[in-house]
């Protein structure tokens, strides 16, 4: 049926509904995530944020609130390069995080 | 009184200290390795908050402390630890033994040229904090002579807060010391487009808050949310400024024709010297390390060493110059209790 | 030589003839799986290597002076090599004389040609007519000798590994250690059964001295049994441990040397080639002093012996964990003497893993691409000759972005010799897919590739500027570029210097080169950076140099060492390059002259900052009115 219009879920993030469980998982694989400042110089050095505007510290953030399809999403160019990993001033090993992502999350964001 | 006290640095943190302790009646004795007093506030132009000149406080400091023994251009060669006392032989011949030890050894700029990627010393358009406030006193620099001064950025955090230039530390000052700096560039070029790169400000002084608020409202200075990740040049020599501005997530890109770095406070090598020679713990930041970072920061665990000033941390002006009349007093009490 | 008895055997034999059955049908087995495990095209590759005569000779003497005379210990360290090739080459001899000794002296074998060989003068009396014997007689002695002593320096290198000159050695597992005892004792009691049989079969100096001794106070011959027994169990025991540990390299060697000679290489993490290798590791330990982690000495057991040993176990989180933790520097490749590549055999184990999703680059177009780097500086100048003006296109790579006085010293030097660049990622490329292929990660690597052939071969140029050697590596090794030329910048320096196209003034300053893994190992440039630097100032080497060159641990290969972890390796590194206290330390690399930098007392430059301070350009007529222009 259509009523002309539709009715579009709430865009607030409900941290009571977010299962952090794939999270936990992730910061047993590479226990620096949580030390991410958002600083941002990950996403601004990235060559592959040109391109679908990847960045490290959204993903990191998107994870943490659930958006995880929208996280999956990003990382789609990511090469892999380090530079991430070279200029994050707290020293978390960003590839390491990107390739335990791949590893524990699916694409469709389940 | 003929109670020796060795000051460890004539900056201002020595030089409050020398003042109070000359008004307590001592004679202390300040070693200066510089061949002038004042440390880096009388390199200096203005302080925060009040746009007090530099020039003035460290005048007012030098006349207090003028009734001490100075020697400038001298350095530590060595520090002996006696029975109850200290043996201190000084680059120029004289040793000296005393009871007490107050180290004002201060802070060193961190290296700008360190953090390779905003190109200091490889790009001409590109200068640090000090480089500005010597512009401010001088009027001399062709960095800033050479260029149109349309748009200028002020990088924050340059070396502190940072891992990679083994700092893991904030520096405290940088961002108040950026937005002062900023004012000032846009009061000699009211046309200028000035931009902050930061990663938080932390405004935690007194009129701090006021300042920030200035240079918002009535300067118009743009604050991006963004560590700056690379700086690359242009063909006319201006500097690209790649940063991401975190708060509308997208990567933000300016053209500048002059580039600010707010460069840390690290601890001096002079600090790490002295506590090398005088078996002094250091901290984890680098730092000189406290008795106690609460009660007693101005104490080493060892016996008749006090500290005052930025050589335990990243410290503002009237922080280091309240430490230092603490110090001045805990000497005075100290030399009390050993009678 | 006539035989004592009439049936030729003794029930002693059993042992020895068991296990040499059970090791030789056993590696039998092995060999067939693992040639069948080979890809089809490559087993094809292996066969017709083994008839072709070049390679033919090639294994042969390969097999020759890698298995029995250890050439590459020799040249690391003549004691080990001493330790290494007289038990090798001293058993192989002890096998073929005694070959030779059963065919000359006796007929109708048989059965008996399994053991005979081994226990030859257990079953025969010397006659008259040994005088022909005697210089075989002398031979079996004199090999045996060689074996002993041998035997000797293993025994004092297990208690007191400093003597060999190495820190560290490995940890033998329980088997191991089996396998160990038996070899010791193996030769010993050959020494004891054939010094009691001497007087009846034979002997030389060895066996018949001794074999007076012992009838001084032994006279009866019933004592010679139980010491034969006793030679055939060892030896027995040692076979039937064999397969199960590092003594397999000895059988699997055989077989790798002709396999790499054949020019396969790792496809599958565990079959196949990698399989080879991995039994091919003698547990040597000369990886564990040369990896870069060993300074940590949590690191230690994260070593390629240690790989190799977990793959034979099968134990899945230590190889995962092992695998993930390495630089991939390479040295340990460097130094194996048996050829075991343990940087390959972790990216093979790295591609294993499964993700659920991965990176795709469908979406980046290389026209836009070409369009953003296709603007050469001098295309219209014609002033220039042709041979000089050849087009460059200089792909800086990813991390000389965040280095950029390699970019813009780099720049500087082009300039200065009049030639005609342009770059092609002054906004941020696409990476070359070095640091995807460490990961394990082919098919992205590929795709990576794919992108940049196609805006390289778009852009027209004719040669390919590399400043950083993670890149060069790949776009060597990777890349199919028809027609253009691939260079390192310390390659095209030298070039430039050679060709007289820039002036360079030396000073007094002491240099010392570090030798990026990536370009001295990866690559094998070893000599260009050093005749760039060798024209602008002294240099000076480092204590570990070239080959052996020392990771500064900033490496990309290593997916799970964090930033805190890396501070020692490169502070050994560092200690390791000023050795000689040059003033300067140059590199060749984006990444190791950031990693150098943070922790080094004195300056570290990039070779292209070095040549650009100390050059100028060359009065070529016509040249020197060039207007510095950048596109």
């Amino acid at each position: 049926m259509d009523f002309g219009f539709k009715i579009s879920p709430s865009s607030a993030i409900n941290l009571d509904k977010v299962d952090l469980g794939k999270f936990e998982e992730l910061h047993k694989a590479e226990p620096d995530v949580y030390k991410c400042m958002a600083c941002g110089s990950c996403s601004s050095t990235c060559p592959a944020s040109r391109f679908s505007g990847m960045s490290v510290r959204k993903v990191i953030l998107d994870l943490q609130r659930g958006r995880e399809k929208e996280a999956v999403a990003l990382m789609r160019n990511c090469m892999l390069c380090g530079k991430c990993t070279m200029v994050c001033p707290r020293g978390i090993n960003t590839r390491h995080l990107i390739l335990s992502i791949c590893r524990i999350y699916m694409e469709d964001g389940k | 009184m003929k109670e020796n006290i060795v000051i460890i640095g004539g900056g201002i943190a020595g030089l409050e200290a020398a003042g109070q302790l000359a008004a307590l009646g001592y004679k202390p004795i300040i070693i200066e390795k510089s061949d002038h007093l004042g440390g880096h506030v009388a390199e200096w132009h203005r302080l925060f908050p009040d746009m007090t000149p530099a020039r003035d406080v460290v005048g007012g400091l030098i006349s207090r402390a003028s009734g001490s023994n100075i020697f400038l251009n001298t350095e530590i060669s060595f520090v002996n630890k006696l029975k109850d006392s200290y043996n201190i032989m000084l680059s120029n011949g004289i040793s000296i033994i005393t009871r007490i030890i107050l180290v004002t050894t201060g802070f060193s700029v961190f290296e700008a040229a360190r953090k390779e990627e905003y190109g200091y010393g490889v790009y001409d358009q590109v200068m640090t904090n000090r480089d500005l406030e010597h512009w401010f006193n001088t009027g001399k620099d062709k960095r800033v002579d050479n260029c149109a001064m349309n748009a200028v950025g002020f990088v924050h955090c340059v070396g502190s807060r940072d891992e990679k230039a083994k700092n893991p530390q904030c520096s405290k000052v940088c961002c108040i010391t950026a937005i002062k700096q900023a004012i000032e560039i846009k009061q000699r070029f009211p046309e200028a487009m000035v931009y902050c790169f930061y990663m938080d400000l932390r405004m935690f002084g007194k009129k701090y808050e006021d300042f920030y608020i200035n240079a918002q409202r009535d300067y118009g200075i743009r604050f991006i949310r963004g560590r700056v990740s690379e700086v690359s040049e242009n063909i006319d020599g201006r500097v690209i400024v790649k940063a991401e501005d975190t708060l509308s997530g997208k990567p933000v890109k300016v053209t500048l024709d002059l580039l600010v770095l707010m460069a840390g406070m690290v601890c001096s090598q002079e600090s790490t010297k002295v506590a090398n020679m005088a078996n002094l713990p250091v901290d984890s930041d680098g730092f000189l390390k406290s008795r106690d970072n609460v009660t007693a920061i101005i104490e080493s665990p060892k016996e008749g060493v006090f500290y005052a000033g930025a050589c335990t941390g990243p410290k503002t002006v009237p922080e280091t110059l309240a430490e230092a009349r603490a110090a001045a007093l805990e000497v005075h009490l100290y030399i009390k209790s050993l009678e | 030589m006539r035989e004592r008895f009439l049936t030729g055997y003794n029930d002693f034999v059993l042992p020895f003839v068991c296990g040499m059955l059970f090791v030789l049908i056993y590696c039998l087995v092995g060999l067939v799986r693992i040639i069948m495990q080979l890809p089809p095209q490559d087993r094809k590759k292996f066969f017709i290597s083994l008839v072709t005569p070049k390679t033919m000779i090639k294994n042969i003497k390969d097999i020759f002076l890698k298995c029995l005379i250890h050439v590459d210990l020799w040249k690391r360290n003549r004691l080990l090599g001493y330790m290494h090739s007289s038990i090798a080459f001293g058993w192989f001899m002890l096998i073929l004389v005694g070959h030779i000794e059963v065919l000359l002296y006796t007929s109708h074998l048989g059965a008996k040609a399994l053991y005979y060989p081994i226990f030859f003068r257990y079953f025969v009396a010397e006659t008259e007519s040994t005088m022909k014997g005697a210089l075989i007689f002398f031979l079996m002695d004199f090999f045996l000798l060689v074996v002993l002593s041998g035997i000797a320096l293993a025994i004092i290198k297990r208690v007191r590994s400093r003597f060999f000159g190495m820190r560290r050695t490995t940890n033998p597992s329980f088997l191991d250690l089996i396998g160990l005892y038996s070899l010791w004792s193996i030769f010993p009691l050959r020494l004891l059964a054939e010094s009691f049989t001497a007087d009846i079969s034979g002997g030389s100096f060895l066996t018949k001295s001794l074999n007076y001794v012992f009838t001084e106070f032994l006279s009866n011959h019933a004592n010679m049994l139980p010491a034969w027994w006793a030679y055939s169990c060892a030896l027995g025991i040692f076979f039937f441990v064999l397969p199960f540990t590092r003594y397999m390299h000895i059988p699997t060697e055989i077989l790798l040397i002709p396999l790499r000679n054949a020019g396969i290489r790792i496809v599958n993490a565990r079959k196949g080639f990698a399989k080879a290798q991995v039994y091919s590791c003698p547990s040597c330990g000369l990886c564990i002093d040369a990896c870069p982690m060993g300074v940590l000495k949590g690191n230690l057991k994260d070593t390629t012996v240690y790989l190799n040993r977990q793959i034979r176990r099968n134990n899945e989180a230590r190889i995962e964990e092992i695998s993930d933790k390495c630089l991939l520097c390479g040295k340990c490749t460097a130094v194996c003497p048996v050829g075991v590549e343990g940087d390959k055999l972790r990216i093979a184990q790295r591609s294993m893993r499964r993700y659920n999703f991965g990176p795709d680059y469908s979406n980046i177009s290389a026209k836009e691409e070409i369009a953003r780097c296709n603007k050469f500086v001098n295309s219209e100048n014609s002033n220039v000759s042709s041979a000089v003006n050849e087009k460059v296109l200089y792909f800086a790579g990813c991390m000389t972005a965040l280095t950029p006085v390699i970019m813009k010293t780099t720049g500087s030097i082009l300039e200065k010799a009049g030639v005609d660049y342009t770059v092609m990622d002054r906004d941020g490329g696409i990476c070359c897919g070095r640091p995807m292929l460490m990961a394990g990660r082919f098919a992205q690597a590929r795709q990576l590739v794919e992108k940049n052939t196609e805006i390289i071969l778009g852009s027209g140029a004719g040669t390919l500027l590399l400043s950083c050697p993670i890149c060069y590596k790949i776009f060597r090794e990777k890349y199919s570029l028809p027609g253009i030329k691939i260079v390192h910048h310390t390659e095209y320096f030298e070039r430039l210097i050679r060709e007289g196209r820039l002036k360079v003034h030396r000073d007094g300053t002491r240099y010392v080169f570090h030798d990026p893994c990536e370009l001295g190992r990866g690559c094998g440039i070893y000599e260009p950076p050093r005749n760039v630097i060798s024209c602008a100032g002294e240099l000076v080497e480092a204590a570990k140099n070239r080959k052996e060159s020392i990771c500064c641990g900033g490496s990309l290969g290593s997916l799970t060492l964090g930033f805190d972890k890396r501070k020692a390796m490169t502070e050994n590194a560092v200690s390791n390059l000023t050795a000689a206290s040059p003033d300067r330390i140059v590199t060749a690399c984006p990444l190791c002259l950031n990693t150098f930098s943070r922790y080094s007392d004195r300056p570290v430059e990039d070779i292209a900052q070095v040549l650009d301070r100390n050059s100028s350009p060359a009065d070529i007529t016509g040249n020197n009115k060039r207007q510095k222009t950048i596109s």
